[in-house]
Order: C-alpha cells, then sequence, then structure tokens
C-alpha cells in the first residue's frame, strides 16, 4: 500500500514521458495535457490500492492508456488486420536496397540520420491507434511484451503481432517520406 | 540456407526486443555470423529501432509540473 503523501515525489518525475506518450496519442499538445492531468489525478486517488515495490512506471501507463482510450476511441475504425499485415518484413530496408540496387549498405543507414525528429513524430502518430500503442509502449517506453499486455489489457501473442504490423505501418510512412523528398539509399 | 533466413526474419523483432528464447537466439546468431544480408537487415532495424525511440519524443511545457501539482491539490482531495 502507497501512501499518498509520497505521490508527488513517487509519480511526477514520470509526466514528461507520460505527457510524450500522450501527445504521439492524442497528436495534439491541449489533448495530450488533458489526458495527462486526468492520469495523474486517478493515479493520486487511486494511489493508495498501488502495491509499493511493484512497477510504479507500468501502473500509471496503464492508468494513461485507459484514460485515452475511454476518452478518445469512441469512434475509430478499426483497421483490418490483412492490411497491414501484407507488408513484408524489413519493409523499409528492402525498399532502400532495391533503390540503391542493394550496393552499399552504409547508404542505407544514412538514409536513417536524413529523418528529422518531426518525420519519426509523424510516422509514430500515422500508424492506426490500435497498432500505435504497442509501438509507443516498446519501442518508445521501452516496456517489455508482458508488460504492455499489461498495460493495454490484451494478450501477449497480441501485443506482438500489433507490434509487429505497426512497426511494418511507421516504415512505411517513412519510406513515403523518403520518396518525397528523393532520399533514398543510392 | 533458405530455411535459416526464413528463420532470421520471423525472429527478427523478438531477437531485437531481447524476447526470445535461448534456443532461437543460438540460432539466430549462428545464422547471423554466415549471412551478410540478414546481418545488414538485422542492423538496420537495430538502428529504426533507436531512432525512433530517440526522435520519437517531445519535452513538456516547462509549466506542467506546476500546473499538475496545482490540479492535484485542487481537486485531488473528494469532489467526485
Amino acid at each position: 500500500m502507497a501512501d499518498q503523501a509520497d505521490f508527488e515525489r513517487d509519480a511526477m518525475q514520470y509526466a514528461p514521458q507520460l505527457y510524450s506518450a500522450a501527445l504521439r496519442m492524442t497528436r495534439n499538445p491541449a489533448d495530450a495535457e488533458d489526458v495527462v492531468q486526468e492520469t495523474f489525478l486517478k493515479a493520486y486517488r487511486s494511489y493508495h490500492t498501488f502495491e509499493e515495490g511493484t512497477n510504479l512506471k507500468a501502473w500509471l501507463y496503464r492508468i494513461l492508456t485507459n484514460t485515452y482510450i475511454n476518452r478518445y476511441r469512441k469512434a475509430q475504425r478499426r483497421p483490418s488486420e490483412v492490411e497491414l499485415g501484407e507488408l513484408q518484413d524489413l519493409y523499409l530496408f528492402r525498399r532502400l536496397g532495391e533503390t540503391s540496387g542493394g550496393a552499399a549498405v552504409s547508404a542505407e543507414e544514412e538514409v536513417l540520420d536524413q529523418f528529422v525528429e518531426a518525420d519519426v513524430k509523424e510516422a509514430l502518430e500515422s500508424i492506426p491507434e490500435h497498432f500505435r500503442l504497442p509501438v509507443l509502449l516498446a519501442d518508445v517506453e521501452g516496456f517489455s511484451y508482458k508488460e504492455i499486455a499489461e498495460i493495454v489489457d490484451i494478450p501477449i501473442g497480441t501485443v506482438m503481432s500489433r507490434l509487429h504490423r505497426g512497426r511494418k505501418a511507421l516504415q512505411k510512412k517513412l519510406w513515403d517520406f523518403a520518396k518525397q523528398r528523393g532520399i533514398t539509399g543510392s | 540456407m533458405k530455411n535459416n533466413c526464413d528463420h532470421a526474419l520471423e525472429y527478427v523483432y523478438h531477437y531485437l526486443d531481447e524476447e526470445i528464447t535461448w534456443y532461437h537466439r543460438a540460432r539466430v546468431r549462428w545464422h547471423l555470423r554466415r549471412c551478410n544480408d540478414c546481418c545488414n537487415g538485422y542492423e538496420f532495424e537495430r538502428r529504426v529501432k533507436a531512432m525512433v525511440r530517440s526522435k520519437g519524443v517531445d519535452e513538456p511545457p516547462p509549466e506542467l509540473f506546476e500546473r499538475l501539482r496545482a490540479f492535484i491539490r485542487e481537486h485531488g482531495v473528494d469532489d467526485r
């Protein structure tokens, strides 16, 4: 049992990370701050139910995810698994390899250096929501599959398939950017 | 070799996420030492993952902490 008096000291340190995650979820700073506020308020009020010594960061992300879903998921169209599942493995690597004739591997890696923060953020935000949450939680926040399963409340097998598909969707968006700007592996 | 490439591709994310059994990890490692294409693919995926982590994050507005504290003080005590 955690003491509410310790809440600020223990939980506030995660506010910046939660804000950034909320921004990727809502795609809008005002909504992100609303979600974070509501998250911290709920967390504060139920802090006595948090079991000390367990994962506080994961507990906060679970509240954040629930808050976001309850508020914003109302009218979301769920993309079919097929739509995203069709993309080839190593999607971006293969596309870049095709344009460079598979010549220099370093060229493909140099392409990554040309993506700026805004590209990566936009690509993340373009992933359909069901697939975006696992990608955010795994790649940006560094949670394990098991932790993500608990945070989003889905089976671990579903975490894996959504994560894999979400990552491919992200790479497809990055490839669109690369093509638009004539950034290719050659 | 083809089978081993397929296996390596199937496990690329499990491997990079360190969510893999020792058997599959050993099999992937053995293969990566022998297959340039898969090795390059793995390295590329590793770099994409690192890039998402380093470039996908925003700083919060500087007043966020103060606003959160004020918000909790105002509403934290039961007004449900």
